[in-house]
């Protein structure tokens, strides 16, 4: 067991004490504080199911060669080798490649949202850093900026670059990601930090509070105090603690006032129909800019922090900032959650405890790496033991964007025309129901404290938080819209036109190549079988899979039918599987 | 017929109405049929009742949207939201000429000289109010117990306690539908469920979401279910012949789907996915446009267009229509409309949303009439919270209490109820003080609970019953020795 685990002393770096006073202090902490390196019982994966098991929580799809790299090298080194893997191609890029940073009046594309969706499935589709990307996407849930609720000037283009810094940071640190987070123009204008300006006594106003309530109370710490294991703290008589109070709300509010979308590398264009003056896209990729006329100058006390009046914007923000990232409830608060987004709804508070511990120090006394976050998760006994495929309450339902992603990556899906016209997909009735970056609001799809009513979750105590999107509509719109894509594509207007022109003559543009399970097509257990192991690590069934094999050889097939009906036989096989509850809990 | 066979959930909710809870580990009768409890004594089985929620997500704004009127008061809101000379708009502060048409005229003037206006995109809701059919409940939210401002800034939480998470979004629409913050498995629209489903020869159809999942409607017994506003969604999987032209292989799907599973997630989904096959035809033809379904009607009511919110209540006014085929005596409807956090553009984004609310909720009324039971369906609106009355440049903050709309035939209309709040932000000890804690967030002097006892009642709920279903209701009213906050607030017939 890790507690009995002993302590791994951390060998002292004489370098560190020719760096001075600062850097020895660190050091010296780091050694007093050396955390207990977990002993993992699971280094290697023994079996193709449990490299697939493993992969399809650490990114979003598993292949033939990623399964045979991580049974040859096992899962830490693995990992360590895709948080090397470069960073590809920017969504902010991947706009401009497309032309979507034009300015013509007959594709406003300064005004359309559609160009951040085809933006986000092209990455989330196409990326070839995937554990980078899908650590992103868990980032999104979190510190959540969602494309509907973005109503200014190139908010496709803010979305991409809001997504671009998930990205960026995703292998980075925490608080780093915590400040691009609060300075990006896009969470600007979500949470109305842009525009914020200091109290007027005379008119009445005060500062708008909504960021420093939803950075306390989601980016951060939550509501309640939290143990290191991510249980709440009670007092003598089993209250819980609330972590914060509208007064650190109202102060902390002070901090964030005087910013705005930095304007001051923007280029004007004459857009030549109209004659409307349109901005470029600079600041879009800016920090937003503090007008220090427009910051209040009083002082803030919040958190048992307090920032004294006059203090300048930027050092406020710096100490604001600071005071959250060092408060104890961040490990386990982010922990627990990043842990549902990759692994199970409910994990053991011992499991949240080493993952937060991880976040506290990453064993080289840094705070906020997330690169140990994920190591803690993905590596962790609870998410490594077969013991959870056997345990009825292990594992979450797999969200419906990921279900898609994960069709897409596995089958080779390619837009002919290369301009990737996926829109929001978040109709429950008629299409997936999610869609990435479209949260409803910045409570994401679902709470990670949802429990879904009148269910077994709710008679045990259990949390599901992706069942808050299971209704009775979104589960049959799931599956007719893959019921058809799968066999299908998808329907795309002008496929060879970035622009979203409607009546024109559309194709089937994005499309699945399914070529290697074309090429297995006449042996139905070895269709079956493959999808088992690629979609669902090897967790359907003997019986479930029996029962998709006498499906798919009721229709005879040979090597010399059409291409239809082999088409037909591939696509029968996914449907059954992407439909099967089996496939849809991730464990 | 039941669609839905009474399990686990039904069998504790029978235990804990009838005192047995205690009573664990002995054997539960397994011949339990919940037509057999006798709740449907509450009801008058011969008619029909619905209730609709209408819930505004995001936190209401409460002052823009009941707009004090009278001069003294509007001076003040005027001040405080960054008005314009004589009265004219300015910061988040309408116009008070705006506010003409749609002055409110309850049968007896409020106390004070105080006049109130609806949000000038409001006129159908005013027009509703004017000819009786609508009325407006002041100042309602989330309270433990009867609080004033001075117990709100004390220390003592033993003896007044506070609902908890105050000004959080997704606890305060838990607790204003459920009583309890995020993770309650159990809203007082569901609980009304609980009684009303044994009268109902579907008890699915009983609690019905046409927005997303709210814990509103699930009681201990009933469960949510769910339908799109274009109707339920049949699974063509199930529903066509073959797959792909395979009829074994939608056999195996339709099999896959709907199995019970031992996992505890797996069984979750496929029951889920198990109703929505056994309610699709059943909603299906009950809302069919036409008269050719047996029991349905066609609906000619017009609803606006570019209006999720009027779309959902023309699917609740269908699926009224078809009530008859669905076996419903007594349904709780939810629907919702999203983006009222209106901290930044607070002018033109309240326009559009209060327009559309009121559209909405005019042409439902409209419907019920059209259906002959606009006397048996009353709507109300609830939001997570009302807002601060400071501005913050263009937009407000989070508050507390707020103000709701009731209409109906058997709403007693064109009236207030409840107290006017005082227009204040002051932080004294003045009487004008006490009805917000602090830049103008209400103190409600109504509760949720006091609030939904009254739709309760009318629902046919009995005294009992109401106070097991509404855990805070014992702390107000008579019994409580607060008169001042009555069980009944008297809005309704």
């Amino acid at each position: 067991m890790e507690t009995n685990a002993p302590l791994v002393e951390e060998p002292l770096d004489i370098n560190a004490l020719k760096l001075g006073a600062t850097a020895l202090a660190s050091a010296l902490a780091a050694c007093s504080v050396a955390p207990v390196r977990p002993q993992r019982a699971y280094i290697e994966a023994k079996t193709d199911d449990d490299a697939a098991r493993f992969l399809l929580q650490a990114q979003f799809s598993a292949s033939d060669a990623e399964i045979t790299r991580v049974r040859s090298v096992g899962y830490a080194r693995w990992l360590t080798e895709q948080f090397a893997v470069p960073f590809s191609e920017t969504g902010w890029d991947w706009l401009n490649r497309r032309g979507y940073d034009a300015i013509h009046n007959d594709t406003r594309y300064y005004d359309n949202s559609y160009p951040g969706d085809y933006m986000i499935w092209h990455q989330v589709m196409t990326s070839p850093d995937a554990v980078r990307k899908r650590c992103a996407l868990a980032l999104s849930e979190f510190f959540v900026v969602s494309l509907t609720g973005l109503d200014f000037g190139w908010r496709s283009h803010g979305l991409a670059h809001y997504w671009d810094q998930l990205s960026a940071n995703a292998f980075g640190n925490f608080r780093t990601l915590l400040e691009d987070v609060s300075l990006n123009p896009a969470m600007g204008f979500y949470l109305n930090t842009k525009g914020n300006q200091k109290e007027n006594p005379a008119t009445g106003r005060v500062p708008d509070e909504n960021y420093a309530r939803e950075v306390m109370q989601l980016f951060t710490i939550g509501l309640y105090q939290l143990n290191p294991d991510g249980t709440e703290k009670r007092d003598a008589s089993g209250q819980r603690l609330e972590s914060y109070t509208q007064s650190d709300v109202t102060n902390l509010a002070r901090v964030f006032t005087g910013y705005d979308f930095d304007q001051s590398r923007n280029v004007v264009t004459v857009e030549p129909v109209q004659q409307r003056k349109v901005g470029s896209t600079a600041f879009t990729r800016m920090r937003m800019a503090l007008a220090p006329a427009r910051h209040s100058s009083l002082d803030a006390a919040f958190l048992g922090t307090r920032i004294p009046a006059n203090t300048s914007g930027d050092k406020a923000l710096k100490l604001a900032l600071d005071t959250l990232f060092a408060h104890p409830n961040v490990g386990p608060f982010f922990g627990k959650q990043m842990i549902q987004r990759l692994v199970t709804s409910n994990p053991s508070p011992a499991y949240v405890a080493r993952v937060a511990a991880a976040f506290n120090d990453d064993g080289n006394g840094v705070r906020g790496n997330l690169q140990a976050v994920w190591e803690a998760i993905l590596l962790d006994d609870e998410a490594r033991s077969r013991n959870g495929l056997a345990d009825p309450k292990f594992g979450r339902l797999r969200e419906p964007m990921l279900r898609f992603i994960q069709w897409g990556r596995t089958f080779g899906i390619q837009s002919t025309e290369g301009s990737w016209k996926l829109g929001d997909l978040t109709n429950p009735a008629t299409q997936l129901g999610q869609s990435p970056l479209r949260s409803p609001s910045v409570f994401n799809f679902f709470r990670p404290g949802y429990v879904p009513p009148a269910t077994m979750m709710a008679t045990s105590g259990s949390l599901a938080p992706e069942f808050q999107i299971v209704t009775e509509s979104s589960v049959s719109g799931y599956l007719n819209y893959m019921q058809n894509v799968i066999r299908n594509g998808i329907f795309v207007n002008t496929p060879n036109l970035p622009n979203n022109v409607r009546n024109a003559k559309g194709v089937l543009d994005i499309a699945a190549s399914y070529k290697d399970e074309l090429a297995i097509v006449t042996n139905a257990s070895a269709l079956v079988k493959r999808l088992n192991l690629l979609l669902c690590a090897g967790q359907l069934s003997a019986a479930t899979q029996a029962l998709m094999i006498n499906g798919l050889n009721a229709t005879p097939l040979s090597a010399t039918s059409s291409e239809a009906v082999k088409l037909n036989r591939v696509a029968s096989a996914i449907f059954m599987v992407m439909a099967a509850p089996e496939y849809l809990v991730q464990k | 017929m039941y669609l839905l066979k009474p399990d686990l959930h039904s069998r504790r909710a029978f235990l804990r109405r009838t005192g047995q809870l205690a009573m664990t580990g002995t054997a539960l009768p397994m011949a339990l049929n919940l037509a057999a409890l006798g709740e449907a004594a509450a009801f008058d089985a011969s008619d029909y009742k619905a209730l609709v929620c209408v819930f505004l997500y995001g936190g209401s704004d409460y002052a823009n949207t009941v707009v004090t009127f009278d001069d003294d008061s509007y001076n003040r809101y005027s001040t405080v939201r960054g008005g314009g000379a004589d009265q004219t708009a300015g910061g988040i502060a309408l116009a008070k000429a705006d506010l003409a048409a749609t002055l409110l005229k309850p049968t007896m003037a409020l106390g004070g000289g105080r006049q109130y206006a609806l949000h000038p995109a409001m006129t159908g809701m005013a027009q509703l109010f004017n000819s009786g059919k609508a009325a407006v409940q002041f100042n309602v939210g989330p309270l433990v117990a009867p609080l004033t401002r001075a117990q709100y800034n004390g220390a003592d939480r033993k003896t007044y306690p506070l609902p908890p998470k105050l000004f959080s979004h997704n606890d305060q629409q838990s607790i204003w539908q459920s009583s309890s913050p995020e993770g309650s498995t159990a809203g007082w629209g569901g609980h009304l469920g609980d009684l009303a489903m044994s009268g109902n020869a579907n008890s699915l159809f009983t609690c019905i979401s046409v927005t997303g999942n709210a814990v509103f409607l699930s009681g201990d017994s009933a469960l949510q279910y769910q339908v799109s506003s274009g109707g339920a969604v049949k699974i063509r999987a199930v529903a066509d012949p073959g797959v792909y032209g395979s009829r074994e292989v939608r056999g195996v799907v339709d099999m896959l789907i709907r199995q019970s599973r031992g996992h505890m997630l797996e069984n979750e989904y496929t029951r889920v996915t198990t109703r929505a096959i056994a309610a699709e035809t059943h909603i299906s033809a009950a809302v069919a446009p036409t008269a050719a379904a047996p029991g349905g009607r066609p609906l000619n009511t017009a609803f606006p267009a570019e209006n999720p919110l009027a779309d959902q209540l023309k699917m609740v006014a269908r699926l009224i229509a078809g009530r008859s085929s669905l076996g419903a005596k007594r349904q709780v409807f939810f629907v919702s409309l999203g983006g009222f956090d209106l901290h930044d553009n607070l002018i033109t984004q309240q326009s559009a949303l209060l327009g559309k609310v009121s559209e909405a909720m005019t042409a439902f009324y409209e419907s019920t009439v059209e259906l002959g039971v606009s006397d048996k369906v009353t709507a109300f609106t609830a939001s997570d919270f009302g807002r601060t009355l400071t501005s913050n440049g263009d937009g407000s903050d989070h508050g507390w209490g707020s103000h709701s709309f009731m209409v109906g035939g058997a709403v007693k209309g064109r009236a207030f109820y409840g107290s006017a709040p005082p227009v204040s932000i002051g932080n004294t000890g003045a009487p004008e003080d006490q009805w917000h804690v602090g830049q103008g967030r209400l103190l409600p002097s109504s509760s949720v609970d006091q609030y939904a006892a009254t739709l309760a009642k009318w629902f046919g709920v009995g005294d009992a019953e109401l106070a097991r279903i509404l855990p805070n209701l014992s702390r107000f009213g008579v019994n409580a020795s607060r008169p001042d906050y009555p069980v009944d607030l008297g809005f309704m017939v």
